[in-house]
């Protein structure tokens, strides 16, 4: 479904992405963490060419997304992307923020895009908020509707950039229950995280990423209990030992 | 005496608001293209479209860095020159409409360059084309930013087109000049030549005030 061929990607002088070759199946649930500016979040940016790649080549669903010619619109429309912070429409109701795309892209009906946009609220739990501003939300709120607005596009991936790290704690735990929620029912899904008991949990897959590059890639248990590369381990040491 | 020069002056109010008229339609015109050029060349600045971008910014650091009265009279008496002439009117509402535009587009560029990145990515992330983005995500963000300032643009062009009267368009200052050579009472006639002018102001500075509590009200609780 996602494949990455020998990417490298430069920002400038600096090497971000080295050599990335990663496979990604239809209903995989991929974690990718590594400590920060190892490249995590420029890594799945790319997938819907929210950042340019210099070489190699990525593709999605059999197109590639950095060709010239490949209809950008037509690849973002089945990928939904959450951001760390929110990045909701201030403007914009919840129930706005999450039709908008469908009406625009898709070209469905404004009365069918909201009906599909309140189905899809309801089931992250705002069914109550639909009509509440991003301001009048909290941000464990803000973010479920976040995931609503990728989720009423109907995609076939999900793309999750840190998506509880600018939560408060108390709040972390209904966005995760919300993607495990959607792991379940098979949706392909990469999520950048630090959040190593939802990786032990949901995941199939971890890749684990330094310095642009990925280290080791394996089932969560297996990376958890024994990871193979010295930086793994030595990552893992880190986090894991409060 | 003094009471002599108040009635003939009472007396020649009709050719003041004829200079009124004028006065708005120079500024009313100006306005109305302005806005449309200025906001054309704003979002076009505030895109950052590689080559038009640089061309335009240039543009307007030329227009702001030079005097109107120098402005108006190249297109008036240096434009015939090259072959184009104008009469006074059109030659006055081209050169307010082009300052005009110059001070909106770098409002306009401003207002969308302070919508934040990730609206752009959210709204690119879910496949709106870029046409869709600044129609529904970036304008309507940005004309909070944008709206005050562009009123109080406004005030400042219809202040702004009393130089027209410099080329001889018959205005409310230049009605004010012709007519404080019969009434020899400056005080007076252009006393009333300012109020003229604040008359048609002070709407549009309340205005400005009302719209930026407003938008500072409606930002914070967004």
């Amino acid at each position: 479904m996602i494949t990455f061929s020998k990417v490298n990607k430069w920002f400038g002088e600096l090497h971000v992405l080295k050599d990335v070759t990663l496979e990604v199946k239809s209903g995989d649930v991929w974690v990718v963490c590594g400590p920060s500016g190892s490249g995590k979040s420029t890594l799945i940016r790319c997938i819907n060419r929210l950042e340019p790649i210099q070489e190699g080549e990525i593709i999605v669903d059999n197109l590639s997304v950095h060709d010239k010619k490949t209809n950008m619109t037509k690849i973002r429309a089945e990928i939904g992307f959450v951001f760390q912070q929110f990045n909701l429409y201030p403007h914009m109701t919840a129930l706005q923020n999450v039709s908008l795309a469908p009406m625009k892209v898709r070209k469905v009906k404004k009365q069918e895009a909201e009906k599909l946009g309140k189905e899809i609220l309801a089931r992250v739990g705002l069914g109550d908020r639909v009509n509440s501003y991003p301001a009048q939300l909290s941000g464990g709120q803000q973010q479920r509707v976040a995931i609503a607005r990728g989720l009423c596009m109907r995609p076939k991936i999900m793309l999750f950039d840190e998506p509880t790290s600018a939560l408060d704690p108390e709040m972390i735990n209904e966005v995760l229950d919300v993607m495990r929620d959607l792991a379940k029912e098979g949706m392909t899904m990469i999520v950048v995280t630090h959040e190593m008991g939802f990786a032990r949990e949901v995941a199939n897959w971890v890749a684990f990423m330094d310095e642009g590059q990925i280290i080791e890639t394996a089932p969560p248990n297996e990376f958890f209990s024994n990871p193979k590369s010295d930086r793994g381990k030595l990552f893992l040491s880190k986090i894991l030992t409060h | 005496m003094w009471a002599f020069y108040f009635n003939e002056l009472v007396r020649s109010i009709p050719f003041f608001l004829k200079g009124l008229w004028m006065t708005i339609a120079v500024s009313g015109l100006s306005l109305i293209f302005g806005t449309v050029i200025g906001f054309t060349w704003g979002i076009i600045r505030g895109a950052r479209y590689r080559v038009l971008s640089p061309v335009i910014g240039a543009w307007v650091d030329v227009i702001r860095g030079t005097p109107f009265l120098v402005q108006i009279f190249v297109v008036f008496f240096i434009l015939p020159e090259a072959g184009i002439e104008l009469e006074a009117f059109p030659a006055a509402v081209i050169a307010l409409t082009n300052l005009t535009a110059c001070f909106i587009c770098e409002i306009v560029a401003g207002g969308i360059q302070a919508v934040p990145t990730g609206q752009v990515e959210a709204a690119t992330a879910s496949g709106l084309s870029q046409i869709q983005q600044l129609r529904y995500i970036i304008m309507p963000q940005a004309m909070r930013t944008i709206l005050p300032p562009l009123v109080g643009q406004y005030v400042l062009l219809i202040k702004d087109s009393s130089v027209v009267s410099a080329i001889g368009v018959v205005d409310v200052t230049r009605v004010g000049w012709l007519t404080v050579q019969r009434i020899p009472e400056g005080i007076m006639v252009f006393g009333l030549v300012g109020i003229l002018y604040f008359i048609i102001c002070y709407p549009l500075i309340n205005l400005s005030n009302a719209l930026e509590r407003r938008m500072t009200v409606v930002s914070t609780r967004l």
